[in-house]
C-alpha cells in the first residue's frame, strides 16, 4: 500500500494538481498497486506546484512541479531519489527549511476535510487550553502574545476581544474576514483549503473568550474552493459536535459579491447584513456596534487561524518570536516577478531584500528588481535603496510604507511607474465604494490627472495636483482605500521621479 | 418680516443625562454625553463645514468637509461622527484642514455644473455656501473629466424635481427616506465615481416608485437636486411665518414660505411640537387649492335649489340669512333652526358658531363632523378614564414596547405620526394590527407585526373582550395598578363578565374568523412586553358598538396598568385638523365648552352672565337626528360652516331627502361642495392661510394658526362671517381678534383656563388641561390618578350590529382612507395629489372577484340595503375574503350611497365601517350617480355680476 | 317623529349596553342617558311611542321611558 499526498489547493490545480492526482490513481489502479491517495493543502511552494509527496518509512518525500505525464516514471522509480523531479524531505527544501510555521504547521501535511487528521496534527489542544483558562483568561493569554490584526490594520487582537468581552449585550457575534481581495495575497485562501479546521477551532475560541455564540466566515466569491472546503469542514465539525447549538458556537458561512470594499470591516458587516457594502463611519466601533448593531469581533482569518496554536503553545512561544511591536510569525506571500513565489511564514524581522532576493531568488525574468510593492495594491512601492527595511509594521511604516496583509509583488527593471501609480488610483476608483467624496470623486480625477501626466500635458502642475489631492485621500477619506492609495501613488513619484517626467505634450500642427 | 432661520446642528440632540465638558477652538462646552462634536460646535456658535450632515438624520461621515483634529489623536476625524469626550480638545480650523477641506471641494464643484445664478437654490444652497466657507477659487481638474452634468431630470412628480447633474451623493435624501419617513424608497445605485440616487428600481422613476411625496428628501437636500416646483416657478421665498397645517389631526407645524403675498413653499417646522419638522404629502405640497380656479370668492344665494346662484353682496346674503332664520323660527319655533361647526376651522370659529346657535338662535342644535368620527371617544373615555381625550402626546410613543394599532391606517391617514411610530418599531418595539385589511403598518419595510389580527368588520368589542379575557384567565392583569387606581367593584363585577366562555379568544375567534392562538398571543404580548400603547382610529369608533369598543380599550390599558406614564396609554387618532378642537369648543348639542353639559344650571348660568342670553338647558339635535326631524318638518333651517354633510355623512339619499325639506341652508366653504348644492346662500370662506386663530391635534395640543395672507373672500376670516351672521340676528358680537375669542373660551372653562396667545407664542404650543394646576399643560393624562377619580371597568357585552349579510348582500364593505387624500376630497382633489389617487376603488379578494366573473380594473356595481353605485375594482389580497373596502374621497363614486344610517348607540356615530353589500359587474355609473351628477351640473351654474 | 321603529332601536341599544352594568337600577342609567343626550323632541316622541303602547320596546328601556315620561311632566 501506498499513501500519496497531492495538493488539493487552488493555485495548486491550477497548474494541474487534479490531473495529477487523477493519474495517479489510474497508474495505481493499472499496476493493481493499493493506493491511499490524500489531497491536502498547499505547503506553498508554488514554483514546485503540482508538488507530489509520498509516504516512506524515512518520511514523506516530495516531487515536483510533476505534470500527468511524469506519474507512470515516478511509479517506475519507485518514487525514487533518481528521479529528476526529485526534491528529497519538504521540510528540507531551504524555502520551507527557513521558515518558522506556526500558523502554517499544518497546512500542506493533513488532510483539510479530517478531524482524526487535525486532531493527530495538534488540533482542538488550543480550545482545551482555553476552556481551562477560562473566558478572561484566554482574552489576557491572547493579548500577551502579541498578536496583532493580519488583515493590516496590525491592531491587537487580544485588546480587541477584551472590549467585546467587557460589551455587555444580549447577542454577540465572530466575523472573520475572508475577503481576502489585494492583490498578490493568499495565505487565507490557503489555509482555508489546506486547514479549515484552524480557523473553525480559533472562532470557537474566540467565541468562547468574549461570549459570542455565533460567528460568521465572509469568503470572497472569487474563491469557490476555499467556500466549497469551509463548507464543508463546517458541517463536518457539525456533526461531531465541534460547531451548533450543543457546542455553544456556531458558524456559517457567507460569501460576497465581488466588491473589494468589502474586505473593509464595516463595509464587511453591512454586506453581512444584507445592505450595500458600504464604509461606516467609526465610532462607533464594531466591538461597540457590530454586526446587527451586536458586539462583533471582526478579525482578519489569519488572525483567527493562529490564536489556537498560540494557547496550544502558549503565548510567550509566541511573543518570543519577531522583533519590536511585531511579535510572533508573519505569513509573507511573495508573487510577482519572482523566481520561488508561494508563501513564507517567518517570524517578523526579515530584511525585504533577504525576502526579495534569498527567498524569492530574484526576479522570474532575470532581470535587476526594480521595486517591490508590500502590503497589497494600496502599500507601497519600495526600490532597491530601502531593501534594508525589516519586515515590521513599524519599519515599514517609518518609510511610508505598510506591511499590509502581508502580500510582497516583485516589479523588474521594465516597469513604468507612472503606470503603476496611475494603476494605483484606477483601482481606488473602481473599487470605491463610492460613500465618501474624495474615493469617489478624487480617484477618477486621479486617473484623469495622471493621464495628463503621462500624455505630458502641464506635467509638472498636474503632478503637483495629485500631490495635493494625495493629502485629500489620505487624510480625507473615511476608510483605508481611499486613504492608502497614496502610498503607492506617493511612493512611486518619490522613489522613481524619472518615471514622472514625460516629454511635452506637442499640439499637433495643423 | 424676515424668514424663520432654523439652526441646522448637524447631528440629532443626543438623549444622555450626563454632561461632557471640553474645548472647542479655545471655548469651553459643556454638552450631553454623546453629542457629536459637530454639534457640541454648533452649541457654541461654531460652524464646522458640512454637507452631508443635518440634524434630521444621524451622522453619515461622507462629505469629509467636517474634519476637525482633536489633541492627542492621529488623524482627521469627522466632527460628525465622533462623540465629545470630557476634556477633549478641538480645533476645527487649522492649516492642514483648510487644505483638505479645500481639496474636497476642489472635487465636488470639479462635477457641478456652474449655473448659480441661474439655479433655483441660488441663495439657498449649502453647496455654495460651503465653497464660499473654504475659500475655493479654483477648479485645477478643469470641468473636461468624467461627470454627471447631462444626467436626466426626473420631473415625474407632481411636485418636486430631481435633478441628478446637481446631486452631490451625500445620501440625505436616501437617509431621510429611512429614518425620518421610513419608506426607503430611495436608495443610491452604483458604485464609486457612478453612485447615484436612485428611486426604488432601475426603471422607476419617483412617481412609480415607493416615494409617498412626504418631502423629507426634498427638505433634506443641500442643493437644488431635490427642489419644489413651486420653488423652481416662483424663485426664493424672502419670509416666512409659522403656522398649522389644515389637514389632519397630528397638527404639523409649517413655516408658510412667502413672497409678499404668494406662497412659494411650505417647509416643516422642526420645532413643531407635534411634527419634529417632518411632513406628509399633504401638508406639504397640497395647498394648491388655496387658489384654485374654483374656489369661490363672492357670496352667492338663489330662491330654490333649481335656480342658479346669484352673486351678491355680503351685506345682502348675511342679510337673506338673518332674515329667513327669523323667519323659520318663527313659522316653526325656536328649535327649528341649527348650525353645524367645522373641525377643519380653528378653535374661535368653532367657538363662535355655537355662541351664535345657543345665544342667538337660542336653542342647542349645534354639532360637528366629529359626530360622525370620534364622539364615541369622548362617551367612551370620559366614563372609564374621565376626560374625552387621548392620553398621551406623541412623543410617547419613543417609549412604547409594544403598540397596538386597531382601527386606525396611520401610514395614509396619519403619516407623520405613522413615521415616528415606524422609527420606534425599527428600534424593536412589537406590534399588534387589529384590522380587517392589511394595512401597510403590518408589512412595510424593516417593520412587521408580531400579530395581524384580521377581524371581520363589526367584531373589535367582542375583540376586545376576548383580549381581556386572556389577560384576566392567564393572570396577565396588573392587579397592583387596578387595586391602586381603579373602582374594585367595578373591576369585579368587570372580570365576572370579562371571564365568561362567551368572551373566550375561541368563541370570539370563531365569529370573528381569526385564530384564536393569535388572539391569545396579542393579548400576551400586550399584556407583558412592557409599556404597551393602544392607538386606534375611526375603525373603532364608526361601528354600532363604537363606543363600546373605546370603552373595551380603556378597560385593557386599565387592567394592564398601562396608563398614566410615558410610553403607554389609550391615544385616538383623530381625523381632521381640528376635531379635537371643536369638541373642546362645544359643538356638542348636550354640551359647552370642556365637556360641561348644558344642564348644568350654575354653569350654564355663567354663559348666560357673560353672553346676556337665557340658555336651553335642553340637549339639542344631533346630525342624524337634525336630517330625521327635517324630514319630519320640524328642523327647517341650518348653517354649515366648513363641513360637507352631504358627501361624508352615510346613506346619502336620506341626506339629500333631508336637505331638500329644509328651506334654508346656508354653506361657508371654500367651493360648491356636494351640501351646496341644496342650500340657498353660500358665503365663501377663508383658507387657513389666510386666518389667525388656533387648532387642537388628536394629542390636545393647541397650535397656533397664523395668517400669512389677505383673504380672498373680500377680507373675511370665517369668524368674521359668523360674527356678521350674529350681529345681524340681534346677538351682538365685538371681537376684534381671535385671541379676543381664546381669552373668552380660558375664561369660561376650566381645562383651559391658562390658555392665551401669550402662552402658545412662548411655548410654541400648550396642551390642555392647561390651568392653576398645570400652567404649562399636561402632555401626559391621569399621571399619579384618574380624572375621574378611580378607573371605571364598564361592561363591554358584544352586540353584533343588525347590518347582516344574507344571499342578497353577502359582502362586508369597509371604508377608509388613502394617504394621497383628505376626507371628502374637497381641497385634495383640486391639487396635484390626483396622479396618485384620481378615484376611489374597490378592493376585493381575488376569491370574491373570481366568484363574480370581475377582473382587476373593471367597473363594478356596489349595492346596499341603502343604494348603489359604481366603481372600479382592484383585486387584492389585502382584504379577506367576504370583505370589500373603498375610500370615500370622490362625490362621482359617493360610498355614502352605500352606508346605512345603523349608528353607535351612545352617540348616533354613524355605522360606515359595516355595509352588507352585493358586488357585480357593471358598465359604469350607476342611474344613481348620472342622475346625481345632472342635478349637481344644474345645480352649480352661476349667474356672474359684472366686475365693479 | 313619525319613524318610531329607528327612535325604539335607539333606545333598545341604549338599553343593551346599561342592563349588564353594575347598578342597582338600569333604568335610572337608561332614562339618564335619554335624558342627557336626546333632544326634547326625541324624548316626547318615544314617551308618545310608549303611551301608544311601547310596541318593541325592551323591558327595562319601556321602564326608563315611563320614568322620562314622568321627570318630564313635573318640569
Amino acid at each position: 500500500m501506498i499513501r500519496i499526498f497531492v495538493p488539493r489547493d487552488a493555485a495548486a490545480r491550477a497548474v494541474g494538481a487534479d490531473k495529477v492526482a487523477a493519474a495517479v490513481e489510474a497508474e495505481a489502479k493499472r499496476l493493481g498497486q493499493d493506493l491511499q491517495l490524500v489531497r491536502t493543502g498547499s505547503r506553498g511552494l508554488f514554483w514546485l506546484e503540482p508538488m507530489l509527496e509520498v509516504e516512506t518509512p524515512q518520511g514523506r518525500i516530495a516531487f515536483g512541479p510533476v505534470t500527468a505525464k511524469d506519474v507512470p516514471a515516478l511509479f517506475a522509480a519507485q518514487f525514487g531519489a533518481t528521479h529528476p523531479l526529485h526534491l528529497g524531505k519538504p521540510e528540507e527544501i531551504p524555502f520551507l527549511k527557513r521558515q518558522t510555521r506556526i500558523t502554517f504547521a499544518r497546512c500542506g501535511i493533513v488532510d483539510p476535510l479530517s478531524i482524526a487528521d487535525y486532531r493527530a496534527h495538534g488540533g482542538y489542544l488550543g480550545l482545551a487550553k482555553a476552556r481551562s483558562l477560562g473566558a478572561a483568561g484566554t482574552v489576557e493569554e491572547v493579548t500577551k502574545s502579541g498578536l496583532r490584526g493580519r488583515g493590516g490594520a496590525g491592531f491587537p487582537t487580544g485588546i480587541k476581544w477584551k472590549t467585546v468581552a467587557d460589551t455587555a449585550a444580549d447577542r454577540k457575534y465572530i466575523v472573520c474576514n475572508a475577503d481576502e481581495g489585494d492583490s498578490g495575497t493568499y495565505d487565507d485562501r490557503m489555509i482555508m483549503e489546506g486547514d479549515p479546521f484552524a480557523l473553525i477551532e480559533g472562532m470557537t475560541i474566540a467565541g468562547f473568550a468574549v461570549g459570542a455564540t455565533k460567528g460568521y466566515v465572509y469568503i470572497r466569491s472569487e474563491y469557490p474552493d476555499a467556500i466549497r472546503t469551509m463548507e464543508r469542514a463546517v458541517s463536518l465539525a457539525e456533526a461531531e459536535g465541534l460547531l451548533g447549538e450543543a457546542a455553544g458556537f456556531e458558524i456559517e458561512i457567507r460569501v460576497g459579491a465581488g466588491a473589494y470594499v468589502c474586505g473593509e470591516e464595516t463595509a464587511l458587516l453591512d454586506s453581512l447584513e444584507g445592505k450595500r457594502g458600504q464604509v461606516r463611519a467609526k465610532p462607533p466601533l464594531p466591538a461597540h456596534k457590530g454586526l446587527f448593531g451586536k458586539p462583533t469581533v471582526i478579525n482578519n482569518l489569519v488572525s483567527l487561524a493562529t490564536v489556537p496554536a498560540i494557547l496550544a503553545d502558549g503565548a510567550k512561544h509566541y511573543a518570543d518570536l519577531g522583533m519590536g511591536r511585531s511579535r510572533g510569525t508573519m505569513p509573507i506571500q511573495i508573487a510577482g516577478n519572482v523566481k520561488q513565489g508561494g508563501l513564507f511564514e517567518a517570524a517578523f524581522g526579515l530584511t525585504l531584500g533577504q525576502i526579495v532576493d534569498e527567498i524569492g531568488g530574484g526576479t522570474h525574468s532575470g532581470r535587476p528588481a526594480r521595486a517591490v510593492q508590500v502590503g497589497g495594491p494600496l502599500g507601497a512601492y519600495f526600490p532597491r535603496a530601502l531593501f534594508d527595511t525589516p519586515f515590521d509594521y513599524e519599519a515599514f511604516a517609518a518609510k511610508d510604507g505598510l506591511i499590509g496583509h502581508g502580500g510582497v509583488v516583485v516589479f523588474d527593471d521594465t516597469v513604468d511607474m507612472a503606470h503603476q501609480a496611475r494603476f494605483a488610483l484606477e483601482f481606488c476608483a473602481i473599487e470605491s465604494c463610492g460613500k465618501c467624496t474624495p474615493c469617489r470623486i478624487g480617484s477618477t480625477r486621479g486617473v484623469e490627472t495622471m493621464d495628463k501626466v503621462m500624455r505630458g500635458e502641464r506635467a509638472e502642475a498636474n503632478l503637483a495636483l495629485i500631490e495635493d489631492l494625495c493629502q485629500t485621500l489620505k487624510f480625507g477619506s473615511l476608510c483605508a482605500l481611499g486613504g492608502f492609495t497614496p502610498y503607492p501613488v506617493m511612493s512611486a513619484i518619490k522613489h522613481f521621479p524619472e518615471d514622472f517626467k514625460r516629454p511635452p505634450l506637442r499640439v499637433a500642427a495643423e | 418680516m424676515s424668514l424663520v432661520h432654523e439652526t441646522d446642528y448637524g447631528t440629532p440632540a443626543s438623549k444622555s443625562t450626563e454632561q461632557v465638558t471640553l474645548t472647542i477652538d479655545g471655548q469651553q462646552v459643556t454638552v450631553a454625553a454623546g453629542t457629536s462634536i459637530m454639534r457640541a460646535a454648533m452649541d457654541t456658535g461654531i460652524q464646522v463645514p458640512k454637507l452631508c450632515a443635518t440634524d434630521s438624520v444621524d451622522a453619515f461621515g461622507s462629505c469629509r468637509l467636517c474634519l476637525v483634529e482633536i489633541q492627542g489623536r492621529a488623524g482627521t476625524p469627522a466632527s460628525c461622527t465622533t462623540p465629545v469626550m470630557p476634556g477633549m480638545v478641538v480645533s476645527t480650523q487649522t492649516e492642514r484642514l483648510k487644505q483638505i477641506r479645500k481639496g474636497v471641494m476642489e472635487l465636488y464643484i470639479s462635477d457641478h455644473p456652474l449655473d448659480c445664478l441661474t439655479c433655483a437654490a441660488n441663495g439657498d444652497c449649502e453647496l455654495q455656501d460651503m465653497a464660499g466657507a473654504v475659500g475655493l477659487r479654483d477648479v485645477r481638474y478643469g470641468y473636461k473629466g468624467e461627470n454627471h452634468l447631462d444626467e436626466a431630470k426626473d420631473e415625474s412628480n407632481p411636485y418636486f424635481t430631481f435633478d441628478a447633474s446637481k446631486c452631490i451623493v451625500c445620501s440625505r435624501c436616501v437617509r431621510a427616506c429611512e429614518e425620518v419617513q421610513g419608506t426607503f424608497a430611495l436608495t443610491i445605485q452604483g458604485r464609486g465615481f457612478e453612485s447615484k440616487v436612485s428611486a426604488g428600481a432601475l426603471d422607476d422613476d419617483f412617481l412609480s416608485s415607493e416615494c409617498v411625496s412626504c418631502g423629507a428628501c426634498v427638505q433634506a437636500c443641500p442643493t437644488a437636486t431635490l427642489s419644489e416646483k413651486s420653488l423652481i416657478e416662483i424663485g426664493q421665498p424672502e419670509h416666512s411665518v409659522v403656522t398649522t397645517c389644515a389637514y389632519c389631526g397630528v397638527g404639523c407645524s409649517f413655516k408658510a414660505e412667502m413672497r409678499g403675498e404668494e406662497l412659494v413653499r411650505m417647509v416643516p417646522y422642526k420645532g413643531g411640537q407635534a411634527n419634529h419638522g417632518h411632513s406628509c404629502v399633504k401638508g406639504r405640497f397640497a395647498w394648491g387649492y388655496a387658489n384654485h380656479k374654483e374656489r369661490i370668492l363672492k357670496p352667492m344665494m338663489r330662491e330654490s335649489i333649481d335656480q342658479p346662484w346669484r352673486e351678491v353682496s355680503w351685506e345682502d346674503a348675511i342679510g337673506r340669512v338673518a332674515s329667513e332664520f327669523k323667519r323659520l323660527q318663527e313659522k316653526r319655533g325656536r328649535l327649528a333652526i341649527g348650525g353645524i361647526t367645522s373641525s377643519r376651522c380653528t378653535n374661535e370659529e368653532t367657538y363662535l358658531v355655537q355662541k351664535l346657535i345657543r345665544g342667538g338662535f337660542g336653542n342647542n342644535n349645534v354639532d360637528t363632523c366629529a359626530r360622525v368620527c370620534h364622539s364615541p371617544t369622548g362617551y367612551g373615555l370620559n366614563n372609564t378614564l374621565g376626560t374625552s381625550a387621548g392620553t398621551q402626546d406623541f412623543d410617547s410613543v419613543e417609549q412604547a414596547d409594544v403598540i397596538l394599532v386597531i382601527g386606525a391606517n396611520p401610514t395614509d391617514a396619519h403619516p407623520v405620526f405613522a413615521s415616528r411610530m415606524k422609527k420606534r418599531l425599527r428600534e424593536g418595539a412589537r406590534l399588534i394590527v387589529i384590522d380587517p385589511r392589511r394595512t401597510d403598518l403590518v408589512r412595510t419595510p424593516h417593520v412587521e407585526a408580531d400579530f395581524h389580527l384580521p377581524l371581520r368588520p363589526g367584531t373589535n368589542a367582542a375583540m376586545l373582550n376576548a383580549i381581556a379575557h386572556t389577560i384576566v384567565t392567564e393572570g396577565l392583569a396588573k392587579e397592583s395598578f387596578v387595586r391602586e387606581f381603579c373602582d374594585l367593584d367595578a373591576f369585579e363585577h368587570w372580570a365576572e363578565f370579562i371571564v365568561r366562555p362567551e368572551n373566550s379568544p375561541e368563541t370570539v375567534g370563531a365569529l370573528s374568523g381569526v385564530a384564536p392562538e393569535d388572539i391569545r398571543g396579542a393579548a400576551r404580548l400586550y399584556a407583558t412586553g412592557g409599556n404597551a400603547a393602544i392607538y386606534y382610529g375611526l375603525g373603532v369608533t364608526e361601528h354600532s358598538q363604537g363606543t363600546t369598543a373605546v370603552m373595551g380599550l380603556a378597560n385593557l390599558a386599565m387592567l394592564t396598568g398601562n396608563m398614566g406614564r410615558r410610553g403607554v396609554g389609550v391615544n385616538p387618532l383623530r381625523g381632521q385638523n381640528n376635531v379635537q378642537g371643536s369638541c373642546d369648543m362645544g359643538s356638542f348639542p348636550h354640551e359647552l365648552t370642556g365637556y360641561r353639559h348644558i344642564s348644568d344650571d350654575a354653569m350654564r348660568a355663567t354663559f348666560e352672565v357673560l353672553w346676556g342670553r337665557k340658555l336651553d338647558a335642553e340637549p339639542g339635535l344631533r346630525i342624524p337626528n337634525m336630517f330625521d326631524a327635517a324630514i319630519d318638518g320640524n328642523f327647517l333651517g341650518l348653517y354649515v360652516q366648513g363641513e360637507d354633510i352631504l358627501q361624508s355623512d352615510p346613506n346619502t339619499a336620506h341626506v339629500v331627502a333631508a336637505l331638500k325639506a329644509m328651506e334654508c341652508v346656508v354653506v361657508q366653504d371654500l367651493f360648491l361642495n356636494e351640501t351646496a348644492n341644496y342650500a340657498h346662500v353660500f358665503l365663501p370662506g377663508s383658507t387657513f392661510l389666510e386666518k389667525d386663530g388656533t387648532f387642537t391635534n388628536a394629542e390636545r395640543r393647541i397650535n397656533m394658526v397664523r395668517k400669512v395672507m389677505t383673504p380672498k373672500n373680500g377680507g373675511y376670516a370665517d369668524w368674521e362671517i359668523t360674527m356678521m351672521i350674529s350681529n345681524a340676528m340681534g346677538f351682538p358680537m365685538n371681537y376684534t381678534h381671535p385671541s379676543q375669542i381664546m381669552d373668552e373660551i380660558a375664561q369660561m372653562t376650566p381645562t383651559f383656563r391658562g390658555v392665551s396667545y401669550d402662552l402658545i407664542e412662548k411655548m410654541g404650543s400648550v396642551q390642555w388641561p392647561c390651568n392653576e394646576k398645570a400652567p404649562e399643560g399636561t402632555p401626559i393624562m391621569h399621571v399619579g390618578g384618574f380624572v375621574r377619580g378611580k378607573g371605571n371597568f364598564l361592561v363591554t357585552e358584544y352586540v353584533p350590529t343588525e347590518e347582516r349579510t344574507g344571499p342578497r348582500f353577502p359582502l362586508l364593505l369597509t371604508t377608509g382612507r388613502i394617504l394621497s387624500q383628505y376626507n371628502v376630497g374637497a381641497q385634495t382633489r383640486r391639487t396635484g395629489n390626483v396622479a396618485w389617487h384620481a378615484e376611489d376603488v374597490l378592493e376585493i379578494h381575488p376569491h370574491d372577484a373570481e366568484q363574480r366573473g370581475v377582473r382587476d380594473g373593471d367597473w363594478v356595481k356596489l349595492d346596499s340595503r341603502s343604494g348603489g353605485t359604481s366603481l372600479r375594482a382592484k383585486v387584492t389580497d389585502r382584504v379577506a375574503p367576504g370583505v370589500v373596502y373603498t375610500t370615500f374621497h370622490h362625490p362621482d363614486t359617493q360610498a355614502n350611497v352605500v352606508t346605512t344610517d345603523f349608528s353607535d348607540w351612545a352617540t348616533n356615530c354613524p355605522e360606515y365601517k359595516v355595509t352588507a353589500v352585493q358586488v357585480a359587474p357593471s358598465n359604469g355609473p350607476s342611474d344613481w350617480q348620472r342622475g346625481y351628477k345632472e342635478q349637481a351640473d344644474q345645480s352649480r351654474r352661476i349667474v356672474r355680476v359684472a366686475a365693479e | 317623529m313619525s319613524d318610531d321603529t329607528k327612535l325604539v332601536s335607539m333606545a333598545n341599544q341604549i338599553g343593551t349596553f346599561f342592563m349588564p352594568q353594575r347598578q342597582p337600577d338600569p333604568a335610572a342609567a337608561i332614562a339618564n342617558h335619554l335624558r342627557k343626550f336626546w333632544d326634547p323632541r326625541m324624548r316626547a316622541a318615544i314617551v308618545a311611542h310608549l303611551d301608544k303602547g311601547g310596541a318593541g320596546l325592551d323591558t327595562a328601556v319601556r321602564e326608563a321611558v315611563q320614568r322620562l315620561k314622568e321627570a318630564d311632566a313635573h318640569r
